[in-house]
């Protein structure tokens, strides 16, 4: 185990995901608490004060967030889960939508009540089936049980919730993006200023969380804001969700504690690389974070702090490892041809660039690479960076400028020799 | 009011402003494509870049003043951008100049040559999309030349309101297409999305390769379509670049209708009928005075019409709400006294226009209704008995109406069955010909001027007047 519990903290059963169990775990116990004894106020000041980070990928503070949301301005407000879990390598939610479903609905009827919410949000990424069945049949105990609707657990307080599924879109899981797919637009991500919190959903304020920042709150809640910052570094409080993929030995979900070493992780918990063989690099979380190398992470704890300092970020959680042997052109061009397949095409710099950086690792991998290519690369990276819209077209040029960072000798060497040096591989091999 | 400094100048913003509003106030210009004046903020352009110290770069049509601002429109980081910014946009673009119709008037062209004059970046096939993708019967789109800049779709959603047009798929492969149950050629305003369009993306069909842009000029003028009176600019040919050969008479005839921006009257649209003006301008006109359907001369039909007017005991004048103010007034002036007169309707809605709706049209189908009505009253045309002579001004009156003996003077500007049955018919000139004011129905003054000369044989109303209101003979 990397370190202590909060959400993954009972074991995995065919049943474990039901109102009942749930309720055997100590569940809605935290609800019935923020009900009966807590005001609103307190509740955003107990989130505040845990320095509850974002799961979603910025790591920006939840309370901050909340704090921006006037209680009583006199308009409705909205919450919003963002289910849309669409980051290559990341697949935490999932777990937490399919083994403990009403953890997030218990902690949303408790930011619900914070934020003055009568109608709340979850949008669930379309591709997601047993999740989907799973929420919506906690959605439907919740109901029966009391839990929604009117007058909850006789306090005064209602509440409802609507889950929707998205279309496949990456981009409708960055907030305003999926704001507005929500509104039944296309999903195009909106210009800030107006923040959400000011003009959101239906121009109202409204506050979108990540799945796993919410489910936080209800063992915030329960526990204690001491508590969560006990769990974790003094910077990165509480857990995370890691979803190990790559060239691992035992991928999946793991929640680790924050400030946990990284290589321990990988090594005893994940089981090391297949084959013995050494980490090339790691994408810590999410493929929008820039790549590390095995000498980087090697003495790295898994916290914020230490991955910013390393010039990267733990993004969304998802962690793929990649092993020595594997081409890194090729390595790209999967990643490129995402984020051209996934711009929205709204803003100039990535309908465009995301495309053209394709192309051109396309052609480098065809074995056509030109000599200013490389410069290329960096020249799309750079003007991408900062002038979209949303973070799509500064991912894509992270992503890319990440990897020429560190491998650009591979990408010298594709030009160069028309061909890769590490045979365009993409899986983890037995012998070189 | 925050002060904020632009390019270093201090300058008093208004709280609700954004940078783009007070930069373009104070004459700093920061380029643009998605921003217009008239529709809401997309910012997906990225164009108009600029630099606030200590914040880096942001888009300045979405950037609200906020107190000690600094701003710098052209800084180098900013020109930097700019130009990287049309390398994005024209990396899809077909740089089909050539035989492009916005040539000349291209926004993407100006500012290639203004912010970049860099050569493509780019060794990789372009994206190629839908070439003269049809619209509606008026429009035709270029995917390819199209840069998304979505002016074209929220027109059809924040002003038009017909919902027409939205996009299709994402990323580089977006196209902007009709919404199926949203047809495009019901929306009576949809030409104003070619004007709007930055590139030559949106192409009218009646204009599709006809000229280049720099071969025409501009004449203020006024749509006499609808008791709104747009102001409007009659494009043709310049005199310098006249045909000498080939079809002549595209020297004599109007290339296109754009509005001209009046936020008194219509703002920066006009609706389709204005965009057709030719079609009422380039009928077949009459050039020659008759007497009963036997053309005769100037002078001629004049004396006859003058002992006409001198022998009538009760005559009549049905005056046309065509007329500008000034013919009006100088029909009041000098032939008010000789003639009872009545305003007639020269146009009737056709069937199947938009009647009325609240952005522009409105169901007075004539430009000068409320002038003609301040000098010459609200009565419906009606004859007396002993009518012995009406004066007809304008055409859309039935000869059937009138007094089975009275005699008839018509003023008419084309070729209609009506001419010859006329004791007297004088042609006179049109709007395209002469200069004049239309007072709308608010009471708004506007002027056109004229693009082309009369031909011989056709007399401007308001001299003509002038010389039916002389006792002597003599020639106007």
């Amino acid at each position: 185990m990397p370190g202590r519990q909060l959400i993954m903290s009972f074991p995995v059963t065919a049943t474990s995901h039901a109102l009942s169990e749930y309720r055997e775990r100590g569940g809605y116990g935290a609800l019935a608490k923020t009900l009966g004894q807590l005001k609103p106020q307190d509740v955003v000041k107990e989130v505040t004060a845990s320095g509850l980070q974002g799961r979603g990928g910025a790591a920006f503070a939840v309370g901050r967030k909340w704090q921006v949301v006037q209680y009583d301005d006199g308009q409705p407000h909205y919450l919003i889960a963002n289910a849309d879990e669409g980051e290559p390598g990341t697949f935490k939610d999932r777990w937490i939508l399919e083994n403990n479903p009403h953890v997030l609905l218990e902690s949303m009827l408790i930011a619900s009540y914070a934020l003055n919410v009568r109608n709340c949000f979850v949008y669930i990424r379309g591709e997601f089936d047993l999740p989907y069945r799973r929420l919506a049949g906690a959605v439907e105990e919740a109901y029966a049980a009391g839990l929604f609707g009117r007058n909850i657990l006789g306090s005064g307080f209602s509440c409802d919730i609507v889950v929707y599924r998205g279309a496949g879109a990456y981009v409708a899981g960055e907030a305003s993006g999926l704001l507005s797919s929500l509104e039944g637009k296309k999903g195009y991500p909106r210009n800030r200023p107006p923040r959400l919190t000011v003009k959101g959903l239906y121009q109202r304020p409204t506050v979108v969380n990540n799945v796993e920042s919410l489910s936080n709150i209800a063992w915030i809640i329960s526990n204690g804001a001491e508590a969560f910052k006990a769990v974790g570094t003094p910077k990165s409080p509480g857990t995370r969700l890691f979803s190990v993929s790559g060239h691992i030995n035992r991928p999946g979900v793991y929640e680790v504690e924050l400030g946990y070493p990284w290589m321990k992780f990988l090594d005893e918990d994940c089981g090391g690389v297949p084959h013995g063989r050494a980490i090339k690099c790691v994408v810590p979380g999410g493929v929008s974070s820039k790549v590390l190398t095995g000498a980087d992470i090697s003495n790295l704890k898994l916290s914020h702090e230490d991955l910013w300092d390393a010039g990267s970020t733990l993004g969304s959680g998802g962690m793929i490892v990649i092993a020595e042997g594997t081409c890194m052109v090729a390595l790209l061009q999967v990643l490129m041809r995402f984020y051209h397949h996934e711009s929205c095409g709204q803003c100039t710099p990535c309908r465009h660039g995301t495309g053209w950086l394709h192309r051109i690792v396309d052609r480098i991998v065809a074995g056509d690479g030109r000599s200013d290519d490389i410069e290329r690369l960096y020249y799309i990276s750079k003007f991408n960076d900062g002038t979209t819209i949303c973070g799509l077209g500064d991912a894509a040029g992270y992503a890319c400028s990440g990897i020429l960072d560190k491998f650009r000798d591979e990408f010298e060497y594709c030009i160069e020799h028309k061909r890769s040096k590490f045979g365009g591989n993409l899986e983890c091999l037995r012998s070189s | 009011m925050p002060e904020i400094f632009i390019n270093g100048q201090a300058i008093e913003a208004r709280d609700d402003q954004t940078v783009m509003a007070v930069a373009r106030e104070h004459g700093h210009f920061i380029p643009y494509f998605c921003w217009h004046p008239q529709l809401s903020v997309v910012g997906n352009c990225r164009m108009c870049l600029v630099e606030v110290e200590g914040r880096g770069l942001d888009i300045a049509c979405n950037m609200p003043v906020a107190k000690g601002m600094k701003v710098f429109t052209n800084s180098e980081e900013v020109q930097a951008h700019r130009k990287a910014m049309l390398q994005f946009i024209t990396l899809n673009h077909p740089v089909d100049c050539g035989i492009c119709d916005k040539a000349g008037e291209c926004t993407l062209q100006d500012y290639h040559y203004q912010y970049s004059g860099q050569r493509s970046l780019s060794h990789d096939q372009k994206v190629r999309s839908t070439k003269f993708y049809n619209l509606s019967n008026r429009i035709l789109l270029d995917n390819e030349r199209c840069i998304l800049c979505l002016r074209c779709t929220r027109f059809t959603h924040e002003v038009s309101k017909s919902m027409a047009l939205g996009v299709e798929r994402r990323g580089d492969t977006s196209n902007i297409r009709p919404v199926e149950d949203r047809p495009l050629s019901e929306d009576p305003y949809s030409d104003n999305i070619i004007d709007i369009c930055p590139v030559g993306a949106l192409l009218s069909r009646q204009f599709l390769h006809k000229s280049r842009v720099w071969f025409l000029q501009p004449t203020p003028s006024v749509c006499p379509g609808c008791a709104r009176g747009c102001t409007v600019q009659l494009w043709h040919r310049k005199p310098e670049w006249k045909l000498k050969a080939l079809d002549q008479r595209q020297n004599e005839s109007i290339a296109r209708v754009t509005p001209l921006d009046n936020p008194a009257v219509n703002g920066p649209w006009i609706c389709n009928k204005g965009r057709d003006l030719a079609q009422v301008f380039e009928r077949v006109r009459a050039d020659e005075p008759m007497l009963k359907g036997r053309p005769v001369t100037v002078p001629a039909a004049l004396d006859e019409a003058r002992r006409l007017i001198g022998a009538a005991r009760h005559a009549v004048a049905l005056v046309s709400n065509w007329g500008s103010n000034e013919e009006l007034e100088t029909f009041k002036d000098k032939l008010g006294e000789v003639f009872h007169c009545f305003v007639k309707e020269d146009w009737q809605p056709q069937p199947g226009e938009r009647l009325e709706d609240d952005l522009l049209i409105r169901a007075d189908k004539n430009p000068n209704t409320t002038r003609a009505r301040e000098l010459f009253g609200h009565a419906e045309p009606g004859f007396k008995d002993g009518t012995d002579l009406v004066l007809v001004w304008g055409e859309g009156f039935d000869f059937a109406r009138l007094p089975s003996r009275a005699r008839i003077i018509f003023l008419n500007s084309y070729l209609q069955p009506e001419n010859g049955h006329a004791d007297v018919f004088l042609p006179v000139s049109i709007q395209t010909e002469r200069h004049g004011h239309y007072t709308n129905f608010q009471g708004t003054v506007s002027a056109f001027e004229p693009c082309f000369e009369p031909k011989p044989g056709v007399l401007h109303a308001e001299d003509l007047i002038r010389a039916l209101a002389a006792p002597a003979r003599g020639h106007p």
